[in-house]
């Protein structure tokens, strides 16, 4: 029964399993509230990329995973897999925003006024290395400004619309149960442009900023300026079956516009939104959106490049599943070359007799 | 209508983990993967526990086809107790109470990665195979809206002629594993990454086949008696791995796919890859009243 | 980490269900059993708010409005059809979605109560099909011209024929000779 001495397999998995979870320990309730409380960006990057807004669930998956972050989030997707969906939410405007961080850089001033809210961008990037010396760091209070920016801030873009700087809105008058659903259907080419947003909504942060800075440094034909971004909190509106329309509560969410040059007489506008804040995201996925239009096939800014190869759980899964055994299709690549080198041997001893002489089919 | 009329009552997991409407979209693909054999279909291809590439795409087919009678049997390179085979087959059990086999004559579904059985499947069995990559023109054209409507247009001269330039160059068609095929004279399709020994089981067989890309979001289907014929040229036969004549260092069974083991100071050994064949040999040499199936080889040529 | 239900009753039928219509589809011609006789659990095994479908009885109508099915009167529109008969559709059918050689899944499956065993003989041949099979079924000879004009292969719908329990499948790769 020798075979089946090799039947080790079952019991491997499950002890390597066991392993990487040892290592982690128990996980509780106590941890995944830590983790939710201090590692909020952490959170909104694994909600985006997992495309399920849920701070305790997020936070859940990278206890359970130890901060493996394409771990985190395939587990996140899979989770949904298993949720219906019972309704479809209002879609949100710009101007409905709860904003916290509004900022152009196409203008010194713009109506609303630039609100820079919470960001590091002009910290000085300094490790509080004092904290590893029993000194907590607890930061300076913020103080209130005398006069509180109003929480809902108008669209740039509307008022670049009024001036003509901007084509009119194309509004498209599609039921929300209409919107094509990137989850529930598959992506085809060329994708409607509510299937490019959503998967770039979702995409994986570090792919998105890696093609979007291709497109930057000149891969793409358009550098952006950065004409909105925009940090806040979308209320998520939906109706009762009986009618009545409720907010069942505020989603963090980004959203960044960008746009380069003129065309037909209008500015181009780029967008990209997601789930909670990760202005390097937006920022890099409204490029490559801005981009799209005149992409050469196979460059890294055109959608179907970009779409296919920023989606976070397809790419990590397919580099992983190059560690799973492959020993059939190699057994059968050296049949071949073996094959071609006998061939080849046996030609060069004898040419005259082997060597083809008349053209194949 | 309620909002508790348009949800179910909390459950953990769906039973076999997909919700309902998926299940219903990859039975809608289904039958029409069978109904246009080897053509991609495109289907949403939820996200389930397990990484893309991982055989996903398999793994939702089985999980749309399984109940609590089934009886499932997965195999990775052939062989069973692979980890990920191991893996994928505890899962399906987990989530669908169906039995776990190795015997592909006791398996209603049989799961594979890169190999299909050595014994004939019946006309009553379902083969699933797990593809990494659907599109057999992606080596000639890696856009896949082009070579989509290459597929519309029967345009495969691309493909013919990156075959023939093999000839020329290396004597042969250099192609390994996932050798392409025409499907019922209309759409080419790869095979998945079969060795070339496997895909005559496909041409004409009794067995229902599914062929699912989970991560490139693409089904298709062979359904029983269907012409699957490897792209050849009339004067260059196709050409099966070169293993009639090995001989299973365990098993002792001749005639079959091997896998080749480097052993030290030089040469090689070699194993039946179907790895429940070689048990089943090994159990019926030592008298167990086992049963091993008639097999698409007998003595290493192929008869179905 | 996982405890999974075990099947609820709906979820059975609709996996018995599609079993029958996939080895149906799978051997043209050949007649499988389903768990109930009707369209409707055929409805609930494939149908819901993704599809848009034709139905002419008002009770399966109303069934598959439930489903979150978009129920619409334009044949040309939609992508399953269920008729209580097919005699005389002809020129309803003509309209019928059969795809496009880019993307033949978007061909329409007819589904429709058809007497098995009575009828037109037809001999049937293509995959699926072991050489050639002859049947009778309760289709005239022109609805099989009707099909014939619609379905250029990989164009074309696919049908399933009910008699009860009972169910044939006739993809469109299917070549039917009326006899």
């Amino acid at each position: 029964m020798a075979y089946v001495a090799t039947r080790g397999g079952e019991k491997a998995i499950e002890q390597a399993e066991r392993l990487f979870r040892q290592d982690l320990g128990t996980i509780d309730a106590a941890r995944v509230e830590t983790i939710k409380q201090t590692m909020p960006y952490l959170i909104d990057r694994v909600m985006g990329e997992a495309s399920l807004y849920s701070e305790e669930l997020a936070a859940l998956a990278l206890a359970q995973t130890g901060g493996e972050l394409s771990e985190a989030v395939l587990v996140l997707r899979a989770w949904r897999t298993t949720q219906p969906r019972i309704a479809i939410a209002r879609p949100v405007q710009q101007d409905e925003i709860l904003t916290q961080r509004r900022i152009s850089a196409a203008f010194k001033d713009i109506p609303g006024g630039q609100i820079l809210g919470p960001t590091l961008d002009y910290s000085h990037r300094v490790l509080a290395t004092n904290v590893l010396e029993g000194k907590p760091y607890a930061p300076p209070a913020v103080e209130a400004a005398t006069k509180p920016a109003p929480s809902r801030q108008p669209s740039l873009a509307d008022w670049q619309r009024q001036q003509g700087l901007v084509a009119p809105a194309n509004a498209s008058d599609v039921a929300p149960e209409d919107i094509p659903d990137l989850t529930r259907e598959p992506l085809l080419f060329p994708a409607s442009r509510a299937h490019r947003l959503q998967s770039l909504a979702r995409a994986e942060t570090g792919g998105v900023l890696a093609l979007g800075y291709s497109a930057m440094r000149g891969y793409g034909n358009a550098h952006p300026t950065v004409n909105e971004l925009r940090l806040g909190e979308a209320e998520v509106v939906v109706r009762h079956p009986r009618g009545t329309e409720f907010s069942a509560g505020r989603v963090r969410v980004s959203q960044a516009e960008v746009t380069s040059k003129e065309k037909g007489g209008f500015l181009e506008l780029g967008f990209a939104a997601t789930f909670g804040w990760n202005e390097v995201k937006v920022i890099a996925a409204a490029t490559l959106d801005l981009n799209s239009a005149e992409a050469p096939v196979g460059s890294p800014v055109h959608e179907e490049f970009y779409l296919y190869h920023t989606e976070s759980v397809e790419a990590s899964g397919f580099c992983i599943h190059f560690k799973l055994p492959h020993y059939v299709t190699f057994q059968s690549i050296l049949d071949a070359m073996r094959d071609a080198k006998a061939k080849k041997a046996a030609a060069e001893q004898k040419p005259a007799e082997t060597r083809q002489t008349e053209p194949a089919e | 209508m309620t909002l508790s009329s348009l949800t179910k009552p909390w459950a953990a997991t769906s039973y076999g983990f997909l919700d309902a409407s998926a299940k219903r979209e990859l039975r809608r693909k289904m039958l029409k993967a069978i109904a246009v054999p080897g053509c991609q279909m495109p289907y949403a291809s939820r996200e389930v526990p397990m990484a893309r590439g991982w055989g996903t795409g398999g793994l939702q087919v089985t999980l749309t086809l399984v109940n609590p009678t089934s009886t499932v049997k997965v195999i990775d390179q052939g062989a069973d107790d692979g980890v990920n085979a191991a893996s994928i087959r505890r899962f399906i059990s987990r989530v669908s109470g169906a039995s776990e086999t190795w015997d592909t004559l006791a398996a209603s579904i049989v799961q594979s990665r890169h190999r299909v059985p050595e014994e004939v499947m019946r006309e009553d069995q379902i083969l699933v195979l797990q593809v990494p990559n659907p599109e057999p023109l992606r080596g000639v054209e890696p856009n896949i809206s082009i070579a989509r409507q290459m597929h519309a247009d029967a345009d495969y001269g691309k493909l013919w002629l990156t075959l023939y330039e093999q000839i020329v160059r290396k004597g042969r068609i250099m192609q390994g594993a996932a050798y392409p095929s025409m499907v019922n004279g209309r759409h080419v399709m790869t095979p998945s990454p079969i060795p070339r020994w496997d895909v005559p089981k496909l041409n004409m067989a009794k067995h229902l086949t599914f062929l699912s890309a989970g991560r490139e979001k693409r089904l298709f289907a062979v359904p029983p008696f269907t012409r699957v014929e490897p792209l050849v040229f009339s004067d260059r036969p196709y050409r099966v791995e070169d293993h009639a004549d090995l001989t299973c260092r365990r098993s002792g069974v001749s005639g079959y796919f091997m896998n080749e083991l480097p052993i030290d100071g030089g040469g090689s050994a070699f194993e039946v890859s179907d790895s429940n064949l070689g048990i089943k040999a090994i159990q019926q040499s030592e008298g167990a009243a086992i049963e091993v199936g008639k097999t698409w080889y007998r003595n290493g040529e192929f008869s179905a | 980490m996982l405890t999974v239900a075990p099947p609820d009753a709906l979820e059975l039928r609709s996996n018995a269900t599609f079993e029958a219509l996939m080895w149906a589809l799978s051997r043209p011609g050949d007649s499988r059993e389903m768990p109930e006789s009707g369209l409707a659990a055929i409805a609930e095994t494939l149908v819901d708010l993704e599809c848009t479908v034709f139905a002419d009885d008002p009770a399966l109508r109303s069934e598959i409005a439930a489903t979150g099915a978009l129920v619409a009167e334009d044949i040309s529109q939609v992508d399953h059809v269920f008729l209580s008969s097919l005699e005389g559709t002809e020129v309803q059918l003509a309209t019928l979605r059969c795809g496009s050689a880019l993307y033949p899944d978007d061909g329409a499956t007819l589904v429709a109560n058809v007497r098995h065993g009575v009828g037109h003989r037809v001999r049937l041949s293509g995959p699926g099909v072991d050489g050639t099979l002859e049947l009778t079924l309760g289709i005239s000879p022109g609805f099989w011209a009707m099909r014939a004009m619609l379905c250029a292969y990989p164009e074309g719908f696919d049908m399933l024929l009910v008699d009860g329990r009972s169910v044939i499948g006739i993809p469109r790769s299917t070549l039917v000779e009326v006899l």
